[in-house]
């Protein structure tokens, strides 16, 4: 990978910029608040795909297992133990990080589609147990809590004081991404999404490393899914489902799969037209299919992958998904499979 | 005993048509690499033009052997249109365009048949009750069995004893090879596509007079339908018809027992077998033996 240049750090200072300011420059532009620091959430959560697909090669569709567990965790730990707003957080995460080690070893055998299948099952679970187990969840009506306050400042963070938090968590993630994709262990990932089996001859234990990745994954996954319970102050069991899942993946490949910004452009381009549509129409579910079928069709990098391909010198980017013949994966899959 | 007859046979009859719907999932997948998010969505649109077609006037089984054929018409146009495109790329990708498809689909059906179901009975003829001896069964979940059997028979004679199986078979282990020796591969997929949307169509027109009629109906039986594949093993024929009854007599037998854990009995199945069996229980993707 190559670094960014001058200008990707011009581009990446005007952005931040933008995003401090957002609390003054949204309601110009007709938009709540809340939708910029929804924007910001998802963008989170795309990220912790991004993580898999982008970097690693592997599909994470059911990822709003971890998202929804977070939810709960956060809604959960501050209804039960009235905990404060950063230890709700650190429970979310670390709910996200149990979900992933209970099924991530059975993801791991597989590879490929049936990576994909495996993890669009098991994800599921999490959103059958929400909805059942009513007495500890609240089943299908979900479960309302409150904010809590501030661990030392005793301070119930709002509005553009949320958005903040919310701003500086999102800072933090994107620069340990960063600094992630960049380590030895990025680039090893980087490696095993571009051919397995080589990896695996030249000695890598791709198991341990996907399953890492997988971990992290859930982290950042949960982290987004208790921020989320937070800014809602709500948790309830279609967080968990697979459309969620759809959703946080679309917005990955939207803005462009194996892009450090990629998740935030197409979080923003989500998050804003949900908010416009969903009020302007009752059918709104129709466009978003086509806005997949046109994103899959029409740009498969991605809205910033496509944009970084007409950058002179660009060419050698990550491709989101390796352009391969299809047997690949089912290859892979019977190599790594013991 | 007697109370549990009734629910067996009715757990079987469910997990037939997870068994059904399974096998044209994995026809699908091993063929060319495509989940197919929206093989659900075919379902309840048969279901649907089913249901149009008898509120117009059409008797039920030309409406049986209709709506399907319309659903595959549909479902062959997205395959060469939206579909074909992707076969060559990462798997995320058609997984992504069928699912959009299905949200597509799921909300035009609410558009235009509303969003609480539609009553579908079944014709005079399959109406009515039938003494077994121990016990009185609807006709109609009968007729819907020997139904789902006459499927899977012809199904597994079709992919095992005629010249289009064998080649259905040999494409999934050797694609370039079978096109060298003249096979014309597209075509293949393209039937293959067909096929699947063909039996989930019909599973759809009969699921829709027992179970039930609306938006989701086909979507709610997609998710049994994958754990189906995982536990038979992907790509198994037999796999399929095993791990769909399994799965189906274990949500039946829990939902009369422990109604709550109903959905998470068919995961405490699916992890079962992974753990002694990692690739299901006839597990060997891609041969379709």
């Amino acid at each position: 990978m190559k670094s960014i240049g001058i200008w990707g750090w011009v581009a990446t200072a005007i952005l931040f910029v933008l995003l401090l300011l957002a609390p003054q420059l949204a309601p110009r532009l007709h938009l709540a608040l809340t939708i910029c620091t929804d924007v910001l959430l998802f963008a989170i959560a795309a990220m912790a795909v991004n993580l898999l697909l982008g970097y690693t090669g592997v599909l994470p569709f059911g990822n709003a297992a971890f998202f929804g567990l977070g939810a709960y965790g956060a809604g959960l730990s501050i209804q039960n133990f009235h905990v404060g707003f950063i230890t709700s957080l650190a429970i979310g995460t670390l709910a996200g990080v149990v979900g992933a080690l209970l099924i991530g070893p059975f993801l791991l055998r597989r590879r490929g589609i049936y990576f994909a299948l495996l993890m669009i099952a098991f994800g599921q679970v999490f959103y059958f147990i929400a909805y059942r187990f009513t007495n500890v969840t609240g089943g299908e009506d979900g479960m309302n809590f409150t904010r809590p306050a501030l661990e030392g400042f005793g301070i119930h963070l709002q509005d553009a004081g949320f958005y903040y938090a919310i701003l500086l968590i999102f800072t933090l993630v994107v620069a340990g991404f960063w600094l992630l994709v960049r380590s030895p262990f990025g680039r090893t990932l980087v490696a095993i999404k571009q051919n397995e089996v080589r990896a695996r001859y030249l000695g890598l234990n791709t198991d341990r490393f996907i399953f890492v990745a997988l971990l992290i994954s859930a982290a950042i996954e949960g982290l987004a899914g208790a921020c989320y319970g937070l800014s809602i102050m709500f948790a309830y069991p279609l967080l968990l489902d697979w459309h969620q899942s759809g959703d946080i993946v679309l917005m990955t490949i939207l803005g462009g799969a194996g892009t450090i910004f990629g998740p935030l452009v197409g979080a923003i381009i989500y998050v804003i037209g949900e908010d416009i549509l969903s009020t302007a129409l009752p059918w709104w579910q129709i466009p978003l299919g086509a806005l997949f079928v046109a994103c899959v069709l029409g740009f498969p990098k991605g809205l910033l992958g496509t944009a970084l391909d007409l950058l002179p010198g660009r060419k050698n980017r990550i491709e989101p998904g390796h352009d391969l013949d299809f047997a690949a994966p089912i290859i892979a899959d019977r190599e790594t499979t013991r | 005993m007697a109370h549990i007859a009734p629910e067996i046979f009715n757990g079987l009859i469910l997990g037939a048509f997870y068994a059904v719907v399974a096998i044209g999932l994995s026809l699908i997948m091993n063929l060319t690499g495509t989940i197919n998010m929206a093989h659900g969505s075919f379902m309840t649109l048969a279901g649907y033009l089913a249901f149009a077609l008898i509120g117009a006037g059409t008797n039920y089984w030309y409406a049986l052997a209709i709506a399907p054929l319309i659903a595959v018409v549909i479902g062959i146009l997205m395959e060469r249109t939206m579909i074909r495109p992707l076969y060559r790329r990462d798997p995320v990708y058609s997984l992504l365009l069928t699912f959009g498809i299905s949200l597509i689909a799921e909300e035009a059906f609410r558009l235009i048949w509303g969003p609480n179901g539609v009553p579908f009975s079944p014709p005079k003829v399959l109406s009515g009750s039938i003494s077994l001896g121990f016990t009185t069964f609807p006709v109609y979940r009968l007729f819907i069995a020997g139904a789902l059997v006459v499927i899977i028979i012809a199904l597994v004679i079709f992919l095992q004893h005629t010249r289009y199986g064998l080649r259905l078979r040999a494409a999934v282990q050797d694609r370039e090879m079978i096109s060298a020796l003249g096979t014309n591969t597209q075509l293949l997929y393209m039937i293959n596509f067909g096929l699947g949307i063909l039996i989930a169509g019909i599973a759809g027109v009969l699921a829709a007079g027992m179970l039930s009629l609306n938006p989701q109906s086909g979507n709610s039986l997609l998710m049994p339908a994958f754990v189906t594949v995982i536990v038979g093993g992907m790509g198994s024929l037999y796999g399929a018809i095993v791990g769909g009854l399994l799965i189906g007599l274990a949500i039946s037998l829990t939902t009369l027992y422990l109604p709550a854990a109903s959905e998470i009995s068919m995961y405490v199945i699916m992890a079962v077998v992974l753990l002694v069996r990692p690739r299901g229980l006839f597990g060997e993707e891609g041969i379709f033996g």
